[in-house]
């Protein structure tokens, strides 16, 4: 075991030897700050208000006055006053209070870097076995008194690491600068939290930050590991970047146009999205359930990873 | 002189890709404290016997027995005593070559700090040691990689083309350092080459690999005292006069072109020479002699340089 976790060590030395994991770090640390600003920029009255306990009527005289801005703003506009009459129904009807945007909010909105996460792990995928081949220091990687498959695995595990890395950095900055420019709430407080599609969940910031880390992840992890399997058995990273990164981007639009089709259930990326299963949503094509995109994420996880084992253990080093 | 066991053996071993066969069936032994050197043409199989015996590529059939075990069947028991460089000596460029030299210590037991610096003193690198090894000359790099073959105390050292890209002090520098290892060390020494000349001052066996094959394993003389072969390149002015008192002391053919006098001899014909020639004054600008049997041999065996 001890072995093992220098060879993990030495994975690391080489990760951050280099300053593209440096870079990395520091452009998520930075897209969040930058976030940061803009979000503030753009906040409205409404999004810092604080309601007094009698919120109720608070609300429906903000949604009198709404209506009228609508009214004045005529054919052209009005979208955000639009968005915030619907925010507000919600709260009335869930019998919520309001609470102005706070570090939590701002953690949960920027989840959607995650996107980012998954493009910097797909490249250090990508690059942790293929480089060995072009730098040449395979040769003197694989003389060693171990096998190839601990040397593999310590990649993998490796590669893991650093994407653990880049989403601790991702969390705490937000939490950070959500809390210098906006405050915090508490974050077990059932709130109304309004979603990049569109509608509203009615749950606590904790569990929506948890739940929308954790679905990202899914994805995460599969385009990850089909990059670093591309890059074991082709010895290329562009192409493990490109195929991966091309995947990660289309899948949606791919989806889309298969979904027609019943077999479409059984490629990754209708799968790979277990979002499409929380509070009673329907999933992409009819008949798919939550055991079977498990158990499909599962036999692809599998697959990905045995042909990498495999080639890599059998493979001639030349 | 220590006691030679033998370190590495090698037994039938062949390698076939698709359906051509690239080493046929290759038997020889190597020992501890010897420098053996595996010369042949380019693209005779070299480097590919040299992946087999460190288990870079498969064997196809036979085996390669390092210390009592089989690189097929016991891998990790096997390299543990084998410390090599395979074709150029790669590093990790944005690593300093400590760091890299730590990469390596990290995947074998026991290797201290101490025994890392002893070995970059050893290879005289103790200077550069905390730069990049991506701003190291060729040289340098050649030394990282001997540093980097020799942390574990391996029993046998494969070094594939040592001297590519060396000026010629660092040759000589490789060479001596080679030679002390095998003998002071008692470690045995593989060295890879196309270049007779310089396989000839580093070892003391030769193997002579041709189209995958074995053609023949010759011992390498350090001293001449055979009667014959011994070839004889004197410069000297003038050279009639010259040639005449070769003629008288030489049996064979003297062959004169320029002011250098060719002719094969005994080492023990060579003082007395110069003294002859000394006393009738003629000037004598320099001796180098040449164990031509080997030279010949080789270019008999090999022939011209044909791949495939």
């Amino acid at each position: 075991m001890g072995n093992f976790f220098k060879l993990v060590w030495n994975e690391q030395v080489k990760i951050f030897g280099r300053k593209s994991a440096w870079v990395m770090v520091g452009l998520v640390f930075l897209l969040v700050v930058g976030s940061g600003i803009l979000t503030n920029s753009f906040l409205d009255e409404w999004d810092k208000k604080e309601y007094s306990s009698d919120w109720r009527t608070e609300l429906t005289e903000e949604n009198a006055a709404l209506e009228a801005e609508i009214a004045e703003a005529g054919d052209f506009g009005g979208f955000t006053q639009q968005m915030r009459i619907e925010q507000n129904n919600v709260a009335l009807a869930e019998d919520i209070q309001p609470k102005p945007y706070d570090a939590w909010a701002f953690t949960y909105d920027n989840t959607f870097m995650m996107m980012i996460v998954s493009l910097f792990a797909i490249v250090t995928a990508a690059g942790i076995v293929s480089n060995e081949f072009k730098w040449g220091t395979i040769k003197l990687l694989l003389i060693r008194p171990i096998q190839r498959s601990k040397i593999l695995l310590a990649k993998y595990v490796s590669v893991f690491i650093f994407t653990g890395i880049l989403l601790v950095t991702l969390f705490v900055s937000s939490v950070l600068v959500g809390a210098v420019l906006f405050g915090i709430n508490d974050i077990t407080q059932t709130s109304v939290i309004p979603t990049m599609s569109g509608e509203y969940l009615v749950m606590n910031y904790m569990t929506a930050i948890w739940q929308e880390y954790g679905f990202s992840m899914v994805s995460l992890v599969m385009m990850t590991t089909l990059a670093f399997m591309i890059s074991t058995l082709f010895r290329s990273s562009g192409m493990a970047i490109g195929i991966s990164l091309f995947l990660l981007l289309s899948n949606g639009a791919l989806m889309l146009f298969l979904s027609r089709f019943d077999w479409a259930k059984f490629v990754l990326f209708a799968n790979t999205d277990l979002g499409q299963y929380a509070d009673g949503g329907t999933p992409l094509i009819d008949g798919m359930t939550l055991g079977f995109s498990v158990t499909m994420l599962v036999i692809y996880l599998v697959v990905f990873l045995a042909a990498s084992f495999v080639t890599f253990t059998k493979r001639d080093v030349a | 002189m220590n006691e030679q066991t033998v370190v590495m053996d090698i037994v039938n071993l062949k390698k076939t890709i698709g359906k051509k066969e690239i080493i046929k069936g290759l038997n020889f032994q190597i020992r501890s404290g010897e420098v053996f050197g595996f010369l042949g043409p380019n693209g005779a199989g070299k480097t590919t016997t040299i992946r087999m015996m460190v288990g870079l590529i498969g064997i196809t059939e036979g085996d390669v027995v390092i210390e009592g075990k089989s690189i097929r069947k016991d891998f990790k028991g096997a390299v543990r005593h084998v410390g090599a460089i395979v074709e150029n000596p790669e590093m990790y460029p944005f690593l300093s070559g400590w760091k890299n030299l730590k990469q390596y210590a990290r995947m074998m037991e026991g290797i201290t700090e101490e025994r890392i610096q002893e070995v970059v003193a050893l290879v005289g690198l103790e200077k550069a040691i905390h730069e990049k090894a991506g701003r190291y000359s060729l040289g340098m790099r050649q030394r990282l990689g001997i540093a980097q073959a020799l942390l574990h105390n391996p029993s046998i050292l494969i070094l594939d083309e040592p001297t590519n890209g060396l000026d010629p002090s660092g040759i000589r520098e490789i060479r001596l350092y080679l030679r002390k290892l095998a003998q002071e060390a008692n470690v045995a020494v593989i060295v890879s080459s196309h270049m007779l000349s310089e396989i000839e001052l580093m070892c003391d066996r030769i193997g002579i690999i041709k189209n995958g094959e074995l053609v023949a394993i010759e011992m390498v003389q350090t001293k001449a005292t055979e009667a014959t072969g011994l070839i004889v390149q004197l410069e000297v002015e003038p050279v009639q006069g010259a040639l005449q008192i070769v003629k008288g002391h030489v049996a064979g053919e003297v062959v004169a072109e320029g002011n250098t006098l060719t002719f094969s001899t005994t080492r023990e014909t060579i003082p007395v020479l110069v003294k002859a020639l000394a006393a009738k004054d003629v000037a004598v600008y320099s001796v180098e002699q040449k164990q031509a049997s080997l030279e010949d041999k080789f270019f008999d065996l090999i022939g011209e340089n044909v791949i495939g």
